[in-house]
């Protein structure tokens, strides 16, 4: 193993966890692992969904009762399956969602559910707020104690939610995805808030499918697959290849790879499939234009609350817009409902798929014909040896796991709803396919696997509109990339001739 | 506890109507032997018709997380209506169809607000209650309106065909054709898309405001035949019919046959099911002299049990 990149490791060994297994029935979900993590230590842990964090996330916090492992901190052995006890010997975790009450204050927020009292239980304000004081003193972090916490930027809430644990004498701090919903100026300012956790002695894991911020703010990692510990180094020794090469293992990985440094086809082959003329929508985007060629990717990019979502809605049909024109192959059209872009060729990926895109609860086949439904009606009836031979089609050109249509969707993993999500838009042959953030909490593999649907629809003529805020999907699809900053279109540049620090560069502007 | 008992527990749970309703048959039959008698059990199905009827009509309503309060209302405004128009020396056909289609046009209303203008159902129809009502009296008055030497529209709720009363015959009818519409049309995928994530329904370019509306007609139309059957079978039109609980009847049907108030899956042939316990449980009551009173609690704690166990499972 080699050595921890702090230099009195040996001493300080804050969590150890040893041996741990845990069997749901035949399926082991964890394989004797070993897992430390040192005081001031960052520790990336990383891993394909389904490769068995979730579960040794699970037992640290108390979740789940290992089938067999023991987890020690500070040297003292921890009475597993129980979350109270954990959080009381100071392990804390910040969920991908928060946690918080958005209506109450900071202060409030961090005492939620355990507010210090004096006689006749009543709430002891002026030790909160000492406490609450000497705390952020403590750890360098500035925070309004009196501000609501729906009103903060989601950053800030996450310092909250940082706090919060702190305040119950968190000795080490799990992060889920912590920058799942971040913007890249945000994401700075976080790791910032961790450099400095750290530098007080919080041991941290940090739990991200975004090697980039591995990169930037982790120090050593712990990488998993199938239920397994597999590799544990310092971020220092690694490249960016080797760690996708242990996470999804080799053939993937050089796809992959492969795929990144093939050609790119900005403009595609020659035709405008898709022209945007001068859109606007009052308070969200404004005199918005760009053309679309068939056979190419064009991504656009920009921060979180720069308003692409709402242009690809106004764009759909699906949301209004004030003023301005969209032309499908050189004809001006005017969708005044989703129904209506289909029928024009136009196809779009919603953002959010819990929200936007699936039916959770109706089975994988009835979602995949969810937008090709009348192409299966015979006169009034429904042909369902057409249906199900369709969904086996696409069942089987993207892989979905398990292949088995009559699988409700809310049973399948995060990357394979989104194949589903995909899949159906891909059922109707869009001339024009539009997707919004296609890979948002979707592990490595399966990006893999949605970047080359992506390529294979460019490859067979359609054009790709994708947005993306995620700037390394965005340099490895690309073939052009687009910049909105503040609801405009800042720019339309050659993928090809680009570097990530222009990219970032550009969307940072003003 | 053993690891098999919770399995038994739902491998039974989506079996759990039919078999309380073969207890039910059996604790009656052996207490009452009449209950297993032909006519007694075709007078079962005959009593449930109307409900049964409003129940399968109003199920896709409910699997859009919607709901039809204004059923009683609207099954009474139907008989009034038809009585005017064979008042006024219409032929029959022309009689069913005023008939039918004043339900139909209160549903559309309904269906209208709660789609396209995303008022709350509960609420819209509610309002519409007291509406139809108001207008139904408005119509017909307080009277009863008796309906004489009208051998066609009194066949409907009173004539038999090989000894099966005719409204069984509709009953069966218009279940069929439910059915069929949510097994072997679009419908039934759109109907539940529509439950399941209306957003997305309409993201994926499905007309989900207009479909929404025609639910809601369906829903009307079933409560505008029940109302004809009713006021064929007693002879007589009132603006007073379909009284407070014709909609419980129907949304406990819909409700024991398992489709969720929450809207999303369910089905119209469980409906039936739930149609048929609520029928023999008071069948059941009635044959032992159980007063109406202890009828009403044992309903009502029937439902409440359901709903209960509904959210649990």
């Amino acid at each position: 193993m080699p050595a921890a990149a702090n230099p009195n490791a040996a001493s300080s060994s804050l969590v150890e966890a040893r041996g741990l297994t845990k069997i749901y029935g035949n399926l082991v979900a964890l394989d004797k692992a070993d897992f430390r993590v040192m005081r001031g230590e960052v520790r990336a842990l990383i891993g394909s969904n389904g490769a068995g964090k979730s579960t040794l996330i699970k037992i640290l916090t108390g979740a789940v009762m290992p089938t067999s492992g023991s987890v020690k901190l500070d040297g003292v052995e921890l009475p597993l399956g129980r979350p109270e006890e954990m959080i009381r010997h100071g392990i804390g975790c910040i969920y991908q969602h928060s946690n918080m009450a958005p209506a109450m204050s900071v202060l409030d927020n961090i005492f939620l559910g355990r507010q210090p009292t004096r006689r006749f239980g009543l709430v002891d304000v002026k030790a909160q707020r000492r406490e609450a004081e000497e705390l952020l003193e403590r750890y360098g972090i500035d925070l309004d104690l009196d501000a609501v916490v729906g009103e903060l930027p989601t950053v800030k809430q996450k310092e909250v939610e940082i706090v919060k644990a702190l305040a119950l004498n968190a000795k080490v701090l799990l992060m889920d995805e912590p920058t799942g919903w971040l913007a890249t100026s945000e994401v700075r300012r976080l790791h910032d808030t961790i450099r400095l956790l750290k530098s007080r002695g919080v041991g941290i894991v940090y739990i991200s499918h975004m090697l980039d911020e591995i990169f930037t703010v982790c120090d050593t990692m712990t990488i998993m697959r199938d239920g397994c510990v597999i590799a544990e180094a310092d971020v220092s020794d690694m490249t960016r290849a080797k760690v996708i090469e242990l996470m999804v293992g080799d053939r993937l990985a050089r796809e992959s790879s492969a795929a990144a440094h093939e050609a790119r086809h900005p403009r595609g082959n020659g035709e405008v499939r898709l022209s945007v003329k001068g859109l606007t929508r009052r308070g969200m985007f404004r005199d918005v234009s760009f053309d679309l060629y068939g056979g190419e990717i064009l991504c656009i990019t920009g921060l979180i609350g720069s308003k692409r979502t709402e242009l690809m809605h106004a764009i759909f049909g699906s949301e209004p817009c004030d003023a301005g024109t969209v032309e499908v192959d050189g004809k001006p059209v005017n969708f005044r409902s989703p129904g209506d872009a289909m029928a024009g060729g136009v196809g779009f990926v919603p953002e959010d798929r819990h929200r936007d895109g699936l039916m959770s609860g109706m089975t994988v086949t009835e979602n995949l014909v969810m937008t090709t439904l009348n192409r299966f009606r015979r006169l009034f009836l429904l042909d369902r040896k057409g249906i199900e031979a369709a969904s086996r089609r696409s069942i089987d050109d993207l892989s979905v796991k398990p292949p088995d249509g009559r699988k409700l969707v809310r049973h399948l993993s995060g990357g394979n709803q989104q194949k589903v999500l995909v899949g159906k838009w891909l059922r109707l042959g869009p001339k024009v396919i539009i997707l919004d953030e296609p890979t948002v909490g979707v592990d490595v593999g399966a990006k893999a696997e949605i970047y080359a649907i992506l390529r294979a629809e460019r490859d067979r003529g359609a054009a790709v509109l994708v947005v993306s805020s995620d700037l390394e999907e965005v340099m490895t699809v690309a073939d052009r990339i687009g910049i909105m900053v503040s609801g405009r279109l800042r720019s339309i540049h050659d993928a090809a001739g680009m570097s990530m620090a222009q990219v970032v560069a550009e969307i940072g502007a003003e | 506890m053993s690891a098999l008992s919770p399995n038994i527990a739902t491998r039974l749970a989506p079996h759990a109507l039919p078999l309380a309703i073969a207890a039910f048959v059996v604790v009656f039959s052996i207490i009452e032997p009449a209950f297993l008698k032909p006519d007694n059990l075709v007078g079962i199905v005959r009593q449930v018709a109307m409900v049964g009827i409003m129940a399968t009509c109003m199920t896709f309503v409910i699997m859009t997380g919607g709901i039809d309060l204004s059923v009683g209302p609207v099954l009474a405004l139907s008989g009034v209506v038809a009585f005017f128009v064979m008042e006024a020396g219409y032929p029959l056909p022309i009689v069913l169809a005023v008939g039918l289609a004043s339900g139909v046009a209160v549903g559309m209303v309904s269906g209208a607000m709660i789609a396209f203008f995303g008022l709350p159902p509960i609420i819209v129809t509610l309002a519409m209650l007291s509406i139809v009502r108001g207008s139904a009296l408005l119509l017909g008055g307080p009277d009863l309106h008796s309906i004489r030497d009208q051998p066609g529209y009194t066949f409907i709720g009173t004539g038999s065909i090989a000894g099966i009363p005719f409204s069984i015959y509709l009953f069966i009818a218009v279940s069929l054709l439910v059915i069929f519409l949510q097994k072997m049309t679009p419908i039934g995928i759109c109907v539940a898309a529509i439950g399941e994530n209306e957003r997305a329904a309409f993201l994926s370019g499905h007309r989900t405001r207009t479909t929404k509306m025609w639910l809601y007609a369906l829903s009307s139309f079933g409560a505008a035949l029940a109302g004809i059957i009713q006021s064929s079978q007693v002879h007589t039109a009132s603006a007073t019919y379909g009284e407070f609980g014709t909609e419980l009847d129907a949304i406990a049907s819909v409700v024991l046959g398992g489709t969720s108030l929450m809207g999303g899956n369910g089905s119209v042939a469980r409906t039936i099911v739930g149609v048929m316990f609520l029928g023999i449980m008071s069948n059941g009551m009635n044959i032992l002299n159980v007063s109406i009173d202890i009828q009403l609690i044992a309903k009502g704690a029937i439902i409440a049990l359901a709903l209960a166990l509904a959210e649990r499972g």
